[in-house]
């Protein structure tokens, strides 16, 4: 029998729970994330809800933070450093591989320390903990496209028309998910255990970051090192925005298999991570 | 497992590990020392510091229970009731054995986890109903009766940071209520809010009760227990001790729970050097009772070993309501009674002024401070009941004086009533 029968979520009143000590090191039973969708959709509509609850700006936030991110860089790489931007306006070349980051970075805090600050949640009431980082990596996807409608106003403004190939935003977004879902599947258990990640994340996104081609175009990291710059599975996705906006260069399939390669690896490992960290969670939260 | 059967145990234990302070591994740098300290240790000093190291919070746990079956478990704090609702609620996983739970589980461990202070009520029903198992669609359709229930219609779009905390719970409580499990845990958490709303929990219960409803009840009221259960389940350190009818797991639990520790004392070096071996509640003609009427007069009687003398002494005899609100504490240093020393075995006795608590279980303890004021010893043990003819329960405050009245500007009759209603 199934472990799913608590609650609505399975409404047959003559389901019978199994509740097992040790359920192995494969048993990843996505089907309990399932039956619990709807509890997906309710905790990702509470994050969205709460963000901006109390703010005078509201949602506006969601469009001050990755502007004022990019002006900065704008002055800094664009006027100061005289980055070069491969013939698009700084501001908005920068502002293009900024928006798939600024989606990235917030999904991996979120999921990375969502499951602390839902600790009372996860003390005293079950759910597949699994729904805790995918609603924390699906609702920044709000800010998102509040930031993306940015990105068109700004092209409008430096008359840019938006090209075809914008279709690919979608999928870079998916990989871009997957990702951070990824990510966040270590970050996650490893906060609950140790509270350094809270200390360590702030420096880590940073760092990858500057790590990405942002505020500086792929071209300039030196061909000798762009295999290994390419082993960060989020150039494919970033790469991928400036090519799907601006129509520069091909798309990057390369590095686009590495990101695959890393969600591949580090999903499939991190969902056996987090299923076998997740029993001891009300215990050590 | 049995189609009349609700939930059946096998076998069911939980393992914790028990961190000293000086073994918390609080951050990475910690445990990369602890990690490196451990390499240092034979296998043997790491086996005998593993077993050390962890307890059983519940061990080896088998019981059946059938469908419409209302179960108290009880047990003092720590004999692991708590931990065996969190395994039927699978908010953790048992270390050994299994448990098999047949239909829809509703667990209240804590009316109003998982509200966020700064939804609304009408975002947070929803969220609380998801939590606890709800679709969206059944919170929909029972909205409004949720709503009426917890008699805030006026507030629904309020944060619920703004509600008094009784509005919380009301609203907390009304959602659950419309859970509708078929097996229902219950915390003794439940008993925190006013009267009304522990009356309002109780009517919640029954009603499932009357539906059929499986019901798992931890508490440490015995009256509450007594009303709504024809079962118990005792635990005591992790185990089951005892399973079967209320009143024989009563008159054990109470037998057991005389004199225990209080859990917030912790002799500070060697054990306590005097400890209460008995306690007994008499009449004031001395004979053994557990019921009081309002205004008689008590005599308590602590039997008492002490190693070594104890010099100067101050006894506290206190008395605790059953929710763990001290109401009074006699102390013989406050009264001024002289006593040279404690030595040996002896019996210590006190008569109390007439009983002015209001009707309720009540709990007595018993303290034992050196000269010094170090608390040598802090047992709890021995429950009574007050029988007071108006005021019942805690609704009317903790105890009842009588007082002048003058009723009426004109009136000059001015009554003044002594002790000894009851």
């Amino acid at each position: 029998m199934t472990m799913e029968a608590a609650a609505a979520h399975t409404p047959s009143s003559d389901q019978i729970v199994e509740i097992r000590p040790d359920r192995g090191w494969f048993d990843l039973d996505l089907g309990a994330v399932w039956r619990y969708r709807e509890l997906l959709i309710v905790l990702t509509m509470r994050d969205i809800q709460v963000l901006y609850k109390q703010a005078a700006l509201g949602a506006a936030w969601a469009i001050i933070q990755p502007l004022f991110a990019v002006a900065i860089f704008t002055i800094v790489f664009g006027i100061f450093a005289r980055m070069p931007s491969e013939g698009v306006p700084y501001p908005l070349y920068a502002f293009a591989a900024y928006l798939p980051w600024f989606y990235f970075s917030e999904a991996i805090r979120r999921a990375g320390l969502g499951l602390v600050s839902d600790a009372e949640l996860v003390r005293k009431v079950y759910f597949p903990r699994l729904i805790m980082p995918l609603a924390n990596v699906i609702s920044p996807l709000i800010d998102f496209c509040i930031a993306f409608a940015v990105l068109v106003v700004l092209m409008a403004f430096f008359g840019f028309a938006p090209s075809w190939r914008m279709v690919f935003i979608p999928p870079l977004m998916i990989v871009a998910l997957l990702l951070a879902l990824s990510v966040g599947l270590w970050l996650g258990p490893i906060n609950v255990r140790f509270r350094d990640i809270k200390h360590t994340l702030p420096f880590m996104i940073q760092l990858w970051m500057y790590a990405s081609p942002i505020v500086y175009p792929l071209t300039l990291v030196p061909e000798a090192w762009r295999w290994l710059y390419s082993l960060n599975p989020m150039v494919g996705v970033i790469e991928g925005f400036r090519w799907a906006v601006f129509g520069l260069g091909e798309l990057n399939v390369g590095a686009l298999a590495i990101s695959a390669a890393a969600i591949i690896v580090l999903l499939a490992a991190g969902l056996v991570f987090f299923r076998r960290m997740e029993r001891t969670f009300a215990d050590v939260i | 497992m049995d189609s009349n059967l609700a939930i059946s145990a096998r076998g069911v234990g939980k393992r914790y590990r028990r961190l000293l302070r000086s073994e918390r591994h609080d951050s990475l740098r910690d445990l990369v020392a602890a990690g490196a300290a451990n390499v240092f240790r034979s296998s043997a000093e790491r086996t005998a510091a593993a077993e050390r190291n962890t307890f059983w919070a519940l061990k080896d746990a088998s019981f059946d229970i059938e469908k419409g079956e209302n179960v108290g478990i009880i047990g003092l704090n720590g004999a692991g009731k708590s931990t065996l609702l969190k395994l039927l609620s699978r908010i953790t996983t048992p270390t050994t054995g299994g448990i098999q739970v047949r239909g829809r589980l509703g667990a209240l461990l804590e009316v109003g986890t998982g509200f966020h202070h700064e939804l609304t009520g009408r975002e947070n029903v929803f969220l609380y109903g998801s939590i606890l198992g709800m679709s969206r669609k059944e919170v929909a359709a029972k909205f409004d009766a949720i709503i009426e229930f917890a008699e805030i219609a006026d507030f629904i779009d309020t944060p619920v940071k703004r509600y008094s905390s009784g509005m919380y719970v009301r609203l907390a409580f009304a959602v659950a209520a419309h859970l509708d499990p078929d097996i229902l845990l219950l915390d003794e958490v439940l008993a925190v809010g006013d009267y009304a709303f522990q009356r309002k929990c109780m009517n919640f219960a029954r009603q499932l009760e009357r539906k059929g409803a499986t019901i798992l009840f931890v508490s440490h009221n015995m009256f509450s227990i007594k009303s709504m259960c024809q079962r118990v389940i005792y635990l005591k350190k992790g185990e089951v001790v005892y399973d079967g009818p209320t009143a024989e797991g009563l008159r054990r639990y109470e037998q057991d729970s005389k004199l225990a520790d209080t859990p917030w004392f912790h002799p500070a070096d060697g054990g306590a050097r005097v400890r209460f071996t008995d306690v007994e509640l008499l009449t004031a003609d001395g004979r053994p009772s557990t019921v009081f009427a309002f205004g008689d007069t008590m005599l308590i009687r602590l039997r008492y070993r002490a190693e070594g003398r104890i010099e100067n002494p101050d006894i506290r005899i206190g008395i605790d309501r059953d929710d763990e609100t001290s109401c009074t504490t006699y102390s013989s240093a406050a009264d001024g009674v002289p006593l040279s020393c404690l030595e040996g075995e002896g019996v210590i006795e006190l008569r109390t002024p007439p009983i002015k608590l209001v009707s309720d279980l009540y709990v007595v303890n018993a303290i034992v401070r050196d000269a010094k004021g170090q608390m040598l010893c802090a047992q709890i043990g021995g429950r009574f009941h007050v029988n007071h003819p108006v005021f019942a329960a805690n609704a009317y405050g903790v105890y009842h004086e009588p007082g002048a009245w003058t009723v009426n500007a004109g009136s000059v009759e001015r009554r003044e009533i002594g002790y000894g209603v009851g």
